[in-house]
């Protein structure tokens, strides 16, 4: 089937090309090119009077000046980048495991147990995808404030009910980070757990192995390319998040490395260092992405 | 609108390094009801798609009426397509689907809606303009797709297997409804499928098709009594295929003599000049059982193996003295038959029945795994390429 | 040696029989409770604090931890915090509303197009397009608005901070939901529809507008009411490519303002306004769903739910 569309696409190409042109365009202009930027001003230079970043486009004249700037703020003498980068992998680890700790058990409920009430709880689901990201962090820091529900619910049952949740705890930022990414993760769980052929598992059984053994030779090895899709869709935003520790807490002992290039970004002389660790950070990035496409990609090639 | 000679020159199809479709020369009369038989993979879906414009041929002509439409696109070709999923657009109703071809006739909006209900009306489904095609059984869907075909005139009406996802008894009052459809529009039918029965029913000729190439053509007639190979005979019906050689000493023209194991037995039909290994060929219809003891001309002894009760006839297995397994088939009439499992019997295979055709070089189980395959598959798969 | 609860076991005459070795554990039927149990204290961890926030948006009081009483004075009330009359928050809520609207009109139309167009178009070049459509959707977010706001300073200097540079880093942002999920439903349909409909007389491109856009309706509208939740919900984006404060929606406000600034309830309200929009667009989007899949065989209702969270 697939070879007779090939020929009968090629006689109408440009009709294709057209349609995805603008796409492409877009694409091309708004989403390549800016990563040429980027480099072109992370191998530039600095307007002395100005402080501003002063871009570099020819590849032949590019100057290291700013990438040894950064070498040396992450291993160097007075090195303070280095905790950042720590903290955002210790960070993002700990927040996707434990979201798919979560995620799992849930998804895994809803696509085979729900039965008849699988509308009602996908609704539930579903609806924190429709409630900003502000929203969800907006209602924990409401709920850990120093007067908060938090607190006075702890004090009720007698444990102490006086800490500064918001001032700077790491642990509030992975809760805040699991909060806040889970919501995909699970409904990227409950999609592939509920492709899962249902005789393949009653075959299982049927052969003789008890529910457990099920589970772990059967329904997790299918459900892998699902857990591994899930697990790069939640990490990889989250290594470039900024945001969800100036939230919930604001100070310096949470940040990670998404502020630190915010920040040079932002300082007047240290624009083309902020890019070079936004560069870094696309290059660490890189290879797990192109495995991510490759293998939706090909995925998707093969429902066809 | 007169017409709908299609012809096909020395057409070939290739996908990479696939020969779908094999250097085929055919010739359809306007008015025919022709079909294209044969296992998934033969390339009769293919041609179709061909004539249809759905696929640039190789090379080779398609003409229709004399014109060469092998580069046309298929909304300039006078032909029109009933799709083997029907095709039926779920979002407009029964009444909108047929008249959706109507639009590129400039047919003015007055007419548009008499000629729907004169197409529904000839396939039997007036008043079901408003209906929308997931509320209608799949024979219904069928008809609605055949109306949308019909409606828009055509030389040539294009069938791609279109019941074959309809069950059986369905399938059978749907081939008899379609011929005479055919007969009443007067429209060429090119038919695809790989049910040989209903081949055999519908068509005023067919082509069997095997591996992109045409292993016979002509009449239901012609390619079920005188096969022209053992494909063609194995692939019709039951062919009861046999090795045997040609016995030296030949009579010029008249019946040949062939040797099957033991024995000698007379052949007057098939390839009669043909020498050394070949295969031969008898209809179950034609063979006939004799006690054991009786004598007479082509009998060999054999032990009936099996019966098998399918209501109107009884299949009866006999294993001959020369280790063939051979099927035939009696009628029911009422009486009781003469034999059961294990009876010794003779078995006669008259002369004029008894079919010599040229060896393929391969065996007969090989043949025979590869009809009853190709025929298995056809049940197993939905599409055929 | 001793087996697992369950297995079936030779008896000693040698003939292997189904009698089992010991009781099966529990009933293979009962309900899985301590699933069932985790999963709804799941979704009450995850609604009810939401659920709070939205409750103190209608606090009487300025604080977003006691309750005060019932009032709506920080959407209409208060002459100077409220949504309605605070020229900053007001203005907010306009220029949500503005890139949402924009850019769902801008996207969804591309993005629709690219999904055709690729699917089609098989050469290197489309699947490399492709793959740059997929990296857009799995990349930090914080790199690419780092790198449109490198563009816009430094390069496209005519294109200035502010709506023009939002709406235009949003499409690129949010091109990949109606690209793969219209792509996914296009594998689904195939191509015999519009064959049948070339075969009936329509051209290339009549078939493609009377035949496969119709039967895409259902994830173009999908796809659109992500885009519009998507960008309702954008932060990184636009704070970076924000200008002065008339171009900052709701998303940032909130930001800038959590630690200090506006007092609490108001940006509850904002965040409840922001609820409102998506929620609304949402069910719009399931009911118009559902009315459009009607034509076709019966989908239950978890499908559709499910096509539209973009799965």
């Amino acid at each position: 089937m697939g070879r007779s569309q090939d020929t009968h696409d090629r006689r109408n190409r440009w009709l294709w090309m057209g349609l995805a042109a603008p796409g492409a365009i877009w694409l091309l202009v708004l989403f390549v090119a800016p990563f040429y930027v980027m480099m072109a001003v992370a191998a530039g230079g600095v307007n002395e009077f100005f402080q501003t970043a002063v871009p570099t486009w020819n590849p032949l004249h590019w100057s290291s000046a700013n990438l040894s700037a950064v070498w040396h703020d992450m291993v160097g003498s007075g090195a303070f980048l280095g905790p950042p980068a720590l903290r955002t992998l210790l960070y993002s680890a700990s927040a996707t495991v434990i979201s798919l700790a979560i995620a799992y058990p849930v998804a895994y409920f809803v696509s085979r147990y729900a039965g008849r009430r699988k509308t009602l709880f996908l609704i539930l689901l579903i609806a924190p995808f429709w409630v900003s990201y502000m929203m969800r962090m907006l209602a924990w820091i409401d709920l850990l404030q120093q007067g908060g529900f938090f607190n006075s619910a702890l004090s009720f049952v007698g444990l102490p009910g006086h800490t500064d949740w918001l001032g700077g705890k790491s642990a509030t930022v992975v809760l805040g980070l699991v909060y806040g990414y889970i919501p995909y993760l699970i409904l990227v769980l409950y999609a592939g757990l509920d492709r899962i052929d249902q005789s393949l598992l009653e075959a299982a059984r049927d052969l003789g192995l008890s529910k457990w053994r099920t589970f772990w030779r059967v329904t997790v090895p299918l459900s892998k390319p699902t857990i591994i899709a899930g697990t790069f869709i939640t990490v990889l935003p989250m290594l470039g998040d900024y945001f969800t520790n100036q939230l919930l807490s604001g100070a310096a002992g949470t940040t990670m490395i998404g502020n630190a290039i915010e920040g040079q970004l932002e300082s007047p002389g240290e624009t083309g260092q902020g890019a070079v660790l936004a560069l870094m950070l696309l290059l660490i990035l890189l290879i797990p992405m192109i495995y991510y496409a490759v293998s939706t990609a090909r995925a998707s090639r093969e429902f066809a | 609108m007169a017409g709908g000679n299609v012809k096909l020159e020395s057409l070939t199809k290739q996908f990479d390094d696939v020969t779908a479709v094999d250097d085929i020369s055919i010739e359809i009369q306007a008015g025919e009801f022709f079909s294209l038989l044969g296992p998934s993979g033969c390339g009769k879906t293919t041609t179709l798609r061909m004539v249809a414009g759905f696929e640039p041929p190789t090379s080779g002509k398609i003409l229709l009426d004399g014109v060469d439409v092998g580069n046309w696109p298929p909304h300039r070709r006078n032909v029109n397509t009933v799709f083997q999923s029907y095709a039926l657009f779920p979002f407009l109703t029964v009444a909108e689907n047929v008249a959706f071809g109507m639009k590129y006739k400039s047919v003015p909006k007055s007419e548009i809606n008499t000629q729907v209900a004169e197409a529904l009306a000839l396939v039997q489904l007036s008043g079901y303009e408003k209906r929308r095609p997931n509320q209608l059984s799949g024979g219904q869907q069928q008809r609605v797709a055949l109306a949308r075909a019909l409606v828009l005139r055509p030389s040539v009406l294009l069938l791609d297997e279109p019941l074959g996802a309809l069950d059986a008894k369905l399938r059978r009052t749907l081939q008899v409804e379609l011929g005479a459809l055919q007969k009443q529009v007067g429209i060429t039918f090119m038919y695809v499928t790989h049910d040989q029965e209903e081949a055999l029913t519908m068509s005023d000729r067919l082509a069997v098709m095997n591996r992109g190439r045409i292993a016979q053509l002509g009449t239901p007639d012609e390619v079920y009594n005188e096969p022209a190979d053992a494909y063609v005979a194995d692939f019709l019906g039951v062919s009861n295929l046999m090795d045997a050689r040609v016995e030296p000493g030949g009579n010029g023209g008249g019946p040949c003599r062939v040797r099957l194991g033991d024995f000698v037995l007379e052949a007057a039909a098939g390839q009669l000049d043909a020498t050394g290994a070949v295969k031969v060929a008898i209809r179950p219809e034609r063979i006939n059982l004799h006690p054991y003891e009786a004598g007479g001309a082509n009998r060999v002894p054999g032990m009936v193996e099996r019966l098998v009760f399918l209501g109107s006839t009884t299949q009866i297995f006999v294993r001959l003295a020369t280790g063939s397994a051979l099927q035939t088939l009696v009628r029911n009439d009422g009486a009781a038959l003469p034999y059961s499992q294990g009876t010794p019997v003779s078995v006669g295979l008259p002369a004029d029945s008894l079919r010599v055709l040229p060896d393929p070089g391969v065996s007969v189980a090989e043949i025979r795994d590869k009809t009853l395959g190709d025929q298995l598959l056809d049940l197993t798969s939905t599409t055929s390429s | 040696m001793a087996s697992a609860v369950g297995e079936a076991v030779t008896a000693p005459s040698g003939r292997a029989t189904v009698a089992w070795r010991g009781r099966p554990r529990g009933n293979p039927w009962r309900r899985p409770w301590v699933m069932e149990g985790f999963t709804w204290l799941y979704i009450i961890w995850s609604i009810v604090p939401i659920a709070i926030a939205v409750l103190f948006s209608f606090n009487k009081g300025a604080s977003q931890a006691t309750w005060q009483g019932f009032s709506t004075k920080w959407y209409i009330g208060n002459s100077v915090n409220s949504v309605l009359h605070n020229p900053s928050l007001h203005q907010a809520v306009i220029q949500t509303l503005n890139l949402a609207v924009l850019t769902t009109l801008i996207t969804v139309p591309i993005g629709v197009g690219f999904a055709i167009g690729i699917d089609r178009w098989r050469s290197r070049t489309s699947t490399g397009l492709n793959f740059v459509m997929i990296f857009s959707f799995v990349i930090p977010e914080l790199l690419l608005a780092v790198g449109l706001f490198l563009l816009v300073t430094q390069a496209l200097t005519f294109i200035r901070l502010g709506t023009t540079a939002e709406v235009a880093g949003l499409v690129v942002w949010n091109i990949s939901w109606p690209a793969i999920i219209v792509r996914a439903r296009l594998v689904t349909i195939g191509r015999t529809y519009e064959e049948a409909a070339t075969d009936l007389g329509a051209s290339r491109l009549g078939a493609i507008r009377r035949v496969l856009i119709p039967l895409l309706m259902p994830a173009i509208f999908a796809s659109a009411v992500l885009v519009f939740a998507s960008t309702v919900d954008d932060f990184v984006i636009v704070e970076q490519l924000s200008s002065t404060a008339p171009t900052q929606p709701m998303s940032v406000l909130i930001y800038s303002n959590v630690h200090g600034g506006l007092s609490g309830p108001a940006l509850n309200a904002l965040a409840t306004i922001m609820l409102f929009f998506s929620l609304v667009v949402a069910v719009v989007g399931f009911v118009a769903y559902r009315w459009m899949t009607r034509g076709e065989r019966t989908k239950s209702s978890s499908a559709a739910l499910t096509s539209i969270a973009g799965m």
